[in-house]
């Protein structure tokens, strides 16, 4: 169907143009040809008018009696210019296709309005197409024509300009971030009283690299405070980065795909930096798309680690037995909202109703619900689009009636565009609800044993006053050697791999070590090797503990062998008896030792 | 643009009800664009508050930081939401008369 022949078409466009086309409505035609794909194109010419997409429209249903919202003729006058370019019906039978150009920088205001103003990209029109027509993929591709030219709602042009030179939506500086997670991180302390309930930053080889949204950390830091709790109650080795955290993508709503890419790099090669080995998604649409589905393409690379959505983490957690959680503290009856990016784009609807079910004990259905939900009319970018707000508000009426009709007092959701859509309209339309993330409720759920601080001088247990590093890259292992070590009196310190277990023995000069031998940057072995050529550090007895019998040999085919040797799995008993063995035979020898010297 | 009335008072605001010349703000507008924010009474707390947010902005050109707010204010979080239930964001920038923030918001 598509005619493009190149250089006939530029000059035709050209001669065709001169003293009758703005330069702006030119650039938009020519630069029209270099987008077009299978996708873009069979959606351009598939279209029958049918008028199926028509109700499917929140737009529509709000404004019945206005024809320009339905998405058949939003779509037209997109399709009327590639028509009359780009396709040989508009040449040969242009007042057949209604083929028409574009000429005037007020034909590009038009557009603007319908592109940016009527249609929040959400993608319903497009899964009811029969035709499979997906308008909000051209629409999208409109945007990034007028926005390459300049035409663009004042809010957009300003996130993006952020996004571009301070590298996050909100111009976030990077001292007050990392300050804001210190602060996040202290008060998490204090209220469980645990040193390791932290933010780490910045730590290499993590299992979790966790990405935010930046209204987060600026306004609303409660959900990175529940995210931590939950990565802490879960034992995780994880870590926020100090820099390139950024995961919402304003490239998405502005179809500048140049954009959309250098975000998205960014946040792959801060992970690759790092060594991280799973990227974490918080809750956000828009951010969970361009990140996981959509970056790859724009930024044309190739992404080696696998990405989640914060959802799906928690949900593991609770699965794996990692966290435990307690549904009747969340008794407040409660619906679900699905992001249009979520559920109708990335497939993203199942998760979190199970999720839902385990940490709430009033769950209510709305109706229609996952990929034929309604959007939440916030979506798109049009919360930053203010001169819209009396169309967005108005269309709005349908997700009222729809939240209404739950009998919900809560509606949760996974989107921090849906939180914001939500909250305004249930302002609007008084509606009365709370708007929540399954991040907050899962939080809430949550059931932590708060550990008890015991006054020093009470405690009796025998390694009371001893000092033990537990090197290991297996989390739930540490924190199993760890707890047993600290009920018998011990102060204890974690190590994740070899890197950091040599940093930390040189720093904290502990009075015993128990070493992994299999760890992600220096092996045990390796560790074991540099503690031991050490002057400051070969005095420290070494425990290795290994789920590798095999390497033993190794270890103990070098001239200095470690204080104690342990295989996988080990007991209690087991432990404590090695444990406690090797610091008696230590102080032994140091007191023989010191005696010789005098 | 639309005009935000309420008793003698008349101002420009953006579809959002924020202030379009924030160099006209006063305490009598304050308490007027607080009614439409949930917020009953100014209290002193109030007041320091949005007295805070308005001297950041017409220092630096921004909102600042939640951080930094509740670090100067001495106010917890909580506390700020439960002063301003819309928000940091939305409800204390709109009653100091700050521009809508830039973003998802």
């Amino acid at each position: 169907m598509i005619v493009n022949n190149g250089g006939t078409e530029n000059l035709e466009i050209t001669m065709s143009s001169i003293n009758t086309r703005s330069h702006k409505a030119q650039k938009v035609i020519e630069r029209m040809g270099k987008k077009l794909n299978r996708q873009i194109v069979g959606s351009l010419v598939a279209c029958v008018h049918c008028g199926m997409c028509t109700n499917a429209c929140h737009y529509v249903l709000a404004n019945p009696d206005d024809p320009t919202y339905a998405p058949a003729y939003k779509a037209d006058q997109i399709r009327k210019f590639f028509k009359k370019h780009y396709d040989w019906t508009g040449r040969v039978l242009p007042w057949w296709v209604k083929a028409k150009s574009l000429y005037t920088d007020e034909d590009l205001e038009e557009l603007k309005d319908t592109v940016f103003g009527k249609c929040t990209n959400c993608r319903r029109c497009s899964i009811n197409c029969p035709m499979g027509v997906d308008y909000a993929t051209f629409n999208r591709m409109a945007r990034g024509l007028l926005v390459s030219v300049g035409v663009m709602p004042e809010g957009v042009a300003v996130v993006s300009k952020d996004q571009w030179e301070i590298g996050n939506q909100m111009g976030v500086l990077k001292e007050d971030y990392v300050d804001t997670l210190e602060w996040l991180a202290e008060e998490l302390q204090e209220e469980w009283g645990d040193p390791n309930a932290t933010i780490p930053i910045d730590r290499t080889n993590a299992d979790v690299v966790y990405s935010i949204n930046p209204r987060e950390v600026k306004y609303d830091p409660r959900t990175i405070s529940d995210a931590a709790l939950i990565f802490y109650a879960a034992g995780e080795n994880w870590t926020m980065p100090s820099e390139c955290w950024d995961m919402t993508n304003f490239g998405l709503f502005s179809g500048d795909d140049d954009l959309g890419g250098a975000v998205a790099r960014r946040l792959y090669e801060k992970v690759e930096e790092l060594s991280g080995k799973t990227l974490v998604i918080s809750e956000c649409g828009h951010g969970y798309r361009s990140t996981r589905c959509e970056g790859p393409n724009w930024g044309k690379l190739d992404v080696k680690f696998p990405m989640e959505s914060s959802v799906i983490t928690m949900l593991r957690y609770i699965r794996e037995g990692r966290i435990k959680v307690d549904k009747s503290k969340n008794t407040t009856p409660v619906t679900f909202h699905d992001s249009c990016n979520n559920a109708r784009s990335c497939g993203l609807f199942e998760e979190p109703r199970e999720l839902l079910n385990l940490v709430c004990s009033d769950f209510r259905e709305m109706y229609p619900n996952r990929t034929e939900n309604y959007c939440c009319t916030g979506g798109g970018g049009a919360m930053s689009m203010s001169e819209y707000t009396p169309r967005r508000l108005k269309s709005a009426k349908i997700k009222a009636d729809q939240l209404k009709a739950t009998g919900a007092e809560i509606v949760v959701t996974s989107c921090h565009n849906c939180v914001d859509g939500l909250t305004d309209l249930i302002r609007h339309y008084k509606l009365g609800m709370q708007v929540t993330q399954l991040v907050n409720l899962v939080a809430n759920a949550l059931v932590i044993e708060k550990k008890v601080m015991v006054p020093v001088e009470e405690i009796t247990a025998d390694l009371a006053g001893y000092r033990i590093l537990v090197a290991d890259d297996e989390p739930d292992f540490v924190t199993f050697v760890a707890t047993i070590l600290e009920d018998n009196g011990a102060a204890v310190m974690r190590a994740y791999d070899g890197d950091e277990a040599i940093k930390m023995a040189r720093h904290e000069k502990p009075d015993l070590m128990t070493l992994d031998i299999t760890m992600p940057g220096k092996s045990g072995i390796e560790v074991f090797e540099m503690l031991k050529k050490d002057d400051d550090l070969k005095s420290i007895p070494v425990c290795v503990i290994t789920g590798k019998p095999e390497l033993r040999k190794l270890i103990y085919d070098r001239p200095t062998t470690p204080d104690g040797y342990m295989d996988k799995p080990i007991t209690e008993e087991n432990l404590l008896i090695n444990i406690r063995k090797i610091l008696k035979v230590h102080h032994h020898q140091e007191t023989v030792e010191s005696k010789k010297q005098i | 643009m639309p005009t935000f009335t309420y008793g003698d008072i008349s101002i420009e605001v953006d579809e959002d009800g924020f202030m379009q010349e924030p160099e006209q703000w006063n305490e009598e507008i304050a308490k007027a664009l607080a009614s439409t924010e949930g917020v009953e009474e100014m209290t002193e707390d109030h007041w320091k508050l949005a007295n805070y947010l308005r001297d950041y902005y017409l220092k630096f050109g921004i909102a600042p930081m939640i951080r930094k707010l509740c670090k100067e204010t001495g106010f917890s979080l909580k506390y700020v939401y439960e002063m301003y239930p819309s928000g940091p964001a939305k409800g204390a920038c709109k009653v100091a008369g700050l521009p809508k923030p830039t973003g998802c918001v």
